[in-house]
């Protein structure tokens, strides 16, 4: 399976790519094991905007969580597949839709009517492809040869480049990486550095090494010309690039707020990267890790009414709609919305893992904003708009309690949620008491210990100890009964 | 009487007359062999010497008397003898031979175990620390024999006396050694072990607990068992006392870490559990390994570990709710039924852990803050203790701090570094 | 007795105990002392000394077996029980006195736990706990200030403060308040 093949390329991620890698039981596995059943997505529509890899993985992540989409998307995949030189992931996904199509036409015999637009395995295709590939590989390498023999650095950058870009095309993402990462020693200008950087940003994020991602990311940013900006409208490009290259990265640290503080750096007028993500991407995965970690007033100045990010609200209404309405403190529709779009987010494969921290935390949020003005609350209005039952909120109250997230307390037999003034003389006393304690404690310690060292007590290796008792290392049996034996 | 004996005899009573008492301990130390060769006349020779008088020669032959094989004489009168020796001894003598008296005692000691009357070793043991030691927080190795009497005994009062005093130095036992005198660690160990032992008998846990921490920190290059067993019980008794771990002191050998936590599994695990509040967790740890507790003689604290769960879960319902029905208490906790949950919200209150009231009524509990917290004058007298305390504590400080700025080799010291760092006024302030 | 009478005892007791003959005391010594810690809710102590005392002793001296009886009882906080083993059986003269005031410990322990536990209880509990027949316990309870519902069987108990322990002179007060600014400030 091509998503845990990269799961594990992330651990090692100079390995080439194994496609059909035997999938390994890691710990990403829990979160993969879920199946969605109605997503509202055109898929069409979701496919086209991205390229290369992109557009592969991100339709194999539907295949596998989605039946009702499985085939659509296999379709898709195929043909896209087929403009590409990666003969492996052709046969990968050749292998689930046989999977797919045993499945389905056993038990529906009548199926064979659909069976007409079911593309077979083309083996002629395959080994034309491979050829192809390897012809290709061979010229390219032969090219920067030659360009090496003359040493003409700018020519030597480029064949990296083109064989970098090849292997990718192939599929065989380390051999890119290595390509893109050595053409940096035939950079000539800070344009030629920023590209190099981000041709291996968009090669670790396949690989899923978010440290080097993050770490080009800086390196970018800190390249001379680029900062200064010559041809401003390619230099905003970049810049939106390398935003949501980091966007995603913490994302998938799980550095929420950071996370939502990069997306929000990026223009739409200049986002263009379908090479990783969309637009629409953008839109959401900002919108929620911003939603999950900022505070009514960060939420107010940075996302709504921020000129540049509300235009990426605008492409996905439903989220908009979602942020106002927490910021309106209308929470049961807010939740209500935030389920019906649930679906659709678990489909998508960088935000998948963190739907229900993300959801959690919004819930959280929300609770906290609502009790905040309040003295006391009536816990079944609370349930209400929380679109909850009442034990299930009073056991996430208690949650929030525990964390000190909330200071209040239940009261369990009216169901009212009192705010809890924190007794500051008591827990003045409190602490003086306890420091008073333990300073007494640490001193005894400290004044036995200081006997113990003039005295050179010590336990020393039993060999040596010889000439004492030998009953040195073990305790006197039968003394420790008088303690066990207790109830 | 054979004539080496009497030689013998006529020596003690020469140097003791003569108050040489550095040679004389020279000299006894030599005359064990004589002793032991001669055991079926020890008796003889006892009659001879007086207690007050020569109370080093009468403890050279009650060791040798110890240390022959059946116990010398019949009928047997060690008991009688020692009993005699250590009530009329003179202080000032047996402190010449400090190892050999709390030898005697470590010899007597066993002498009882072995006869399992443990109870008619603790007055005695009492005395003789008391006329062993200086002053009254001075450690001497009789005292953990006086530990383990107590525990065999099951009466831990008369231990209790001198556990609560804080040791703030030790006798030095082993003069002759030869990096100068010393003090085995072996029986530091086994009063920090047996001491925390008594403290959890009787349920002091905030005690218990600082014996087992003193026990693991001690000094070490090699792992005793002594502290292996003491690491075990240190988890457990962090466990009910403070509801975690508390983490091992920086200060301690690099072999606690290193060998001593990979040993202690099963107890790690019970900790884990304890502290995700997770009841179902704790049952199965402790079923699965049950037989280590039990091998390790733990079993009865783990248990009540899992019992304290309980209560550490009630006590957090205090923290979130006002008004809870028993049976929410029941089922929030893992408790059976609500009236199992009454009895434990009961006992909870006798022993002031929480503060709420029942309503039998409605079968509802209301938690409470608690009441007039640090209001009136008993929490001034309170303070008052505390301060005082801190005070004497700190007074100690100083007084060794000026004992180290007073001593040669620390001036030499400290001298001689002024240049690049200078040494800090109190070593020792925190 | 007065409460230092019984402490100065206890302790006398303790030291027989030790210095007994051959580490075995008299019954009367142990029996005593036994229903002394009883007394005092010292429920470890008494425990152990059940534990150390030999097995001999316990076979020729059946009392002891009773007020270990009711030692357990306290233990699991069993207060029916308490009660039943307590008048279970006609204690022998030298320690009658001492289980007697045993019960009224235990009772006015259960008083003011109730007191401090319970905003309402059924007069059943309260009798239980008490070990005083219902028809007893009614009065008494209302003698207390608490409100006892007659059709619904119900007490309400009334917490009490605790009372302020004893005040200490200004004088040393202010003394030690000297003597805690100076150490400051030193």
């Amino acid at each position: 399976m091509p998503l845990q093949a990269i799961n594990t390329m992330a651990q090692n991620a100079v390995e080439p790519m194994q496609v059909d890698a035997p999938p390994e039981d890691n710990d990403n596995n829990e979160e993969e094991s879920y199946v969605v059943e109605n997503p509202s997505l055109d898929l069409e529509v979701y496919a086209n905007s991205y390229t290369g890899l992109a557009r592969l993985y991100r339709l194999i992540y539907i295949i596998d969580h989605c039946p009702s989409l499985r085939l659509e998307a296999l379709k898709m995949a195929i043909s896209y597949v087929m403009t590409t030189y990666n003969v492996n992931l052709y046969q990968v996904l050749h292998q689930k839709l046989a999977e797919v199509t045993t499945a389905i036409s056993v038990p529906d015999v009548a199926a064979s009517s659909t069976s007409q637009d079911i593309p077979s395995i083309d083996n002629l295709w395959m080994e034309t492809r491979s050829k192809k590939a390897a012809l290709k590989l061979e010229k390219l390498d032969n090219d920067l040869k030659n360009y090496k023999s003359n040493s003409i650095k700018e020519s030597i950058r480029r064949g990296h480049d083109d064989l970098g870009d090849h292997y990718l095309d192939c599929g065989d993402l380390s051999n890119a990486l290595k390509c893109y990462s050595r053409a940096r020693d035939y950079c000539t200008s800070g344009k030629h550095v920023v590209n190099m950087c981000l041709n291996v940003i968009k090669v670790s994020v396949h690989l899923q090494n978010w440290s080097h991602v993050l770490s080009y990311i800086s390196k970018a940013e800190g390249t001379p010309d680029f900062s200064e900006g010559q041809g401003k409208d390619a230099n905003q490009i970049i810049i939106t690039k390398l935003k949501c290259a980091a966007g995603l990265a913490e994302l998938a640290t799980k550095k929420y707020k950071s996370a939502a503080k990069h997306f929000l750096q990026a223009n739409l007028d200049h986002c263009d990267f379908p090479e990783l993500l969309s637009p629409n991407n953008v839109a959401m995965y900002g919108g929620f890790c911003a939603l999950a970690t900022f505070d009514r007033h960060e939420l107010q100045k940075n996302v709504i009414f921020s000129s540049s990010f509300k235009l990426f609200l605008e492409l996905e209404p439903q989220l908009r709609d979602i942020i106002f309405k927490f910021y309106e403190s209308k929470y049961a529709s807010c939740l209500k919305l935030l389920d019906e779009i649930r679906d659709n987010l678990l489909l998508d494969m960088y935000i998948a893992p963190h739907v229900n921290t993300l959801y959690t935390q919004i819930r959280n949020r929300a609770l906290i904003q609502y009790f905040s003005p309040y003295l006391s609350a009536d816990m079944h209005k609370m349930a209400e708009a929380f679109n909850r039952t009442v034990p299930a909120l009073e056991d996430e109250l208690m949650q929030l309690i525990l964390e000190g997230q909330i200071q209040a307390r239940i009261d369990s037999h009216n169901k009212i949620l009192f705010a809890k003034d924190v007794d500051q003389r008591s827990t003045t006393f409190e602490k003086s008491l306890l420091m008073g304690k333990e300073y007494q404690r640490r001193t005894r310690m400290l004044i036995l210990r200081a006997a113990v060292l003039k005295n050179k007590i010590h336990v020393k290796s039993p060999q040596r100890e010889t000439t004492g008792n030998s009953g040195e290392i073990t305790v006197a049996p039968g003394t420790s009964t008088a303690v066990s034996a207790r109830t | 009487m054979a004539s080496a004996l009497e030689q013998f005899v006529n020596n003690v009573r020469h140097l003791s007359t003569h108050g040489n008492f550095r040679e004389l301990c020279e000299f006894l130390n030599k005359s064990n062999e004589v002793l032991l060769k001669n055991t079926q006349h020890l008796d003889n020779v006892l009659e001879t010497l007086n207690v007050q008088q020569h109370s080093l020669g009468i403890l050279a032959v009650l060791c040798a008397k110890f240390n022959a094989a059946g116990g010398g004489s019949t009928p047997d009168n060690r008991y009688t003898q020692v009993q005699e020796f250590i009530v009329g001894c003179n202080g000032e003598q047996i402190r010449f031979a400090p190892d050999s008296f709390s030898e005697l005692c470590h010899l007597f000691t066993n002498y009882l175990v072995e006869l399992k009357q443990p109870v008619r070793g603790i007055v005695l043991l009492q005395k003789a620390i008391s006329k062993l030691r200086l002053y009254d927080s001075q450690l001497t190795s009789i005292h953990a024999d006086l530990c383990q009497l107590c525990l065999l005994a099951k009466c831990f009062k008369p231990a209790l006396e001198v556990l609560d005093i804080d040791i703030t130095g030790v006798c030095q036992e082993i003069a002759h050694s030869p990096n100068g005198p010393q003090f085995d660690a072996k029986y530091f160990l086994l009063y920090y072990y047996y001491g925390g032992m008594i403290y959890l008998a009787v349920r002091n846990l905030d005690r218990a607990l600082y014996f087992f921490e003193v026990a693991i920190t001690t000094p070490a290059h090699a792992v005793s068992h002594i502290m292996l067993e003491a690491y075990k019980k240190y988890i457990l008794v962090s466990l009910l006392l403070n509801g975690k771990v508390q983490p091992v002191p920086k200060y301690a050998s690099q072999v606690v870490t290193r060998f001593m936590k990979p040993l202690s599994q099963p107890y790690h695990d019970l900790a884990n559990a304890f502290t995700m509040n997770n009841t179902t967790e704790l049952n199965n740890v402790l079923s699965k390994n049950t037989e280590v507790f039990t091998r390790d003689h733990n079993l009865g604290l783990v248990k009540q570990v899992s019992s304290v769960l309980y209560k550490k879960n009630i006590q957090r319902l205090t923290k979130t709710f006002l008004t809870l029905s028993l049976s929410d208490v029941a089922s929030r906790v893992g408790l059976p039924s609500p009236s199992d949950a009454e009895r434990h919200i009961l006992s909870m209150i006798e022993n002031r852990q929480i503060f709420a009231t029942i309503n039998q009524k409605d079968g509802m509990v209301v938690f409470r803050d608690e009441p007039d917290k640090f209001g009136g004058p008993e929490v001034l007298k309170g303070l008052e203790e505390q301060l005082t305390l801190c005070m004497e504590l700190d007074k100690q400080i100083l007084s060794m701090d000026e004992e180290i700025q007073v001593n040669p080799q620390y001036v030499k010291k400290s001298s001689g570094i002024q240049d690049e760092e200078q040494p800090s006024k109190s070593t020792y302030a925190m | 007795m007065v409460v230092n009478d019984i402490n100065q005892l206890a302790e006398d007791l303790e030291k027989q105990e030790l210095e007994a003959p051959n580490g075995i005391a008299t019954p009367q010594v142990y029996e005593q002392l036994l229903a002394i810690y009883l007394y005092q809710n010292d429920l470890c102590n008494a425990k152990y000394l059940w534990k150390r005392i030999p097995p001999s002793v316990k076979t020729s001296t059946p009392q002891l077996g009773n007020i270990w009886a009711v030692a357990q009882n306290m233990w699991k906080r069993d207060f029916p029980a308490i009660y039943k083993a307590l008048n279970a059986v006609t204690w022998s003269e030298p320690i009658a006195e001492t289980m007697r005031q045993v019960q009224d410990a235990v009772r006015s322990r259960a008083v003011d736990l109730i007191s401090q536990a319970y905003s309402s209880i059924t007069l059943e509990t309260v009798s239980a706990m008490t070990g005083l027949s219902q028809e007893i316990c009614a009065p008494a309870c209302i003698e207390r200030g608490w409100l006892v519902e007659a059709d619904t069987k119900m007490v309400h108990p009334v917490r009490l403060g605790r009372e302020p322990a004893g005040q200490t002179s200004s004088e040393d007060q202010l003394y030690k308040l000297t003597d805690f600014v100076s150490f400051l400030e030193n």
